[in-house]
């Protein structure tokens, strides 16, 4: 797991159940232990998280049950 | 109609590589002049077009020269592996002819690869990529 974002997906995990119920579906800004905020658009919430927070680390997530890895039928990647 | 044209000696051989630059995003370069702070160079990289890949992805090294902080991290599968969580950041993909896209990209080694970026089908997904096998050329446009 990357450290850098590790505080900020624990913030999400930690309130899973209450973003599940209220804002499933959508992308969340997270910074540390805050939640700032839900939007229907991704881009939408990453240009609020540099508006608002500058160039540091954030997490948009978006809130869904599971979560579904993207693939990459290469191993280019090296991972 | 924003287009580039890129042949290669052996098309085959190397894959549809192009010489591009990777440069911080939009929302980054605002957030950075509000600030006050330079604004980095894009960095030249070789990209390789992957429609194999579901998103762009860029090395580490590419990520920390231009200063970028990641915004998201996602798992990705490859043949060897599963559920890998990656970083993502806010580039702009800068390709012949001046043609940007604008993308979210994740950050993966890359190791003993002769690119530093793979262009992937976040990129694709606005444009149209034609393969052109017996000339060893490929166009990509948006």
């Amino acid at each position: 797991m990357p450290d850098q974002l590790s505080q900020e997906l624990g913030t999400y995990e930690a309130n899973i159940d209450a973003l599940l119920g209220a804002h499933e579906g959508k992308f969340i800004l997270i910074y540390q232990d805050r939640i700032l905020g839900a939007f229907d658009n991704q881009m939408d919430a990453i240009t609020r998280g540099y508006d608002e927070l500058g160039n540091v680390p954030f997490l948009v997530k978006l809130v869904t049950k599971v979560d579904v890895p993207l693939s990459f039928v290469s191993n280019l990647l090296a991972v | 109609m924003p287009s580039f044209t890129t042949q290669l000696p052996n098309l085959q051989a190397l894959g549809p590589v192009v010489d591009m630059r990777v440069w911080v995003g939009t929302a980054v370069e605002n957030a950075l002049k509000k600030a006050g702070a330079s604004i980095p160079q894009p960095v030249p990289a070789k990209g390789m077009i992957d429609t194999g890949a579901t998103s762009s992805v860029v090395q580490p090294a590419l990520a920390k020269s231009l200063g970028l902080q990641p915004v998201g991290i996602v798992n990705i599968s490859t043949p060897s592996s599963a559920n890998v969580p990656c970083h993502q950041y806010l580039v702009r993909l800068v390709f012949p002819n001046s043609v940007v896209v604008e993308t979210l990209a994740i950050e993966a080694p890359l190791q003993g690869q002769q690119v530093q970026c793979l262009i992937g089908r976040d990129v694709l997904a606005h444009g149209v990529l034609v393969y052109t096998g017996y000339i060893n050329q490929f166009t990509l446009s948006f």
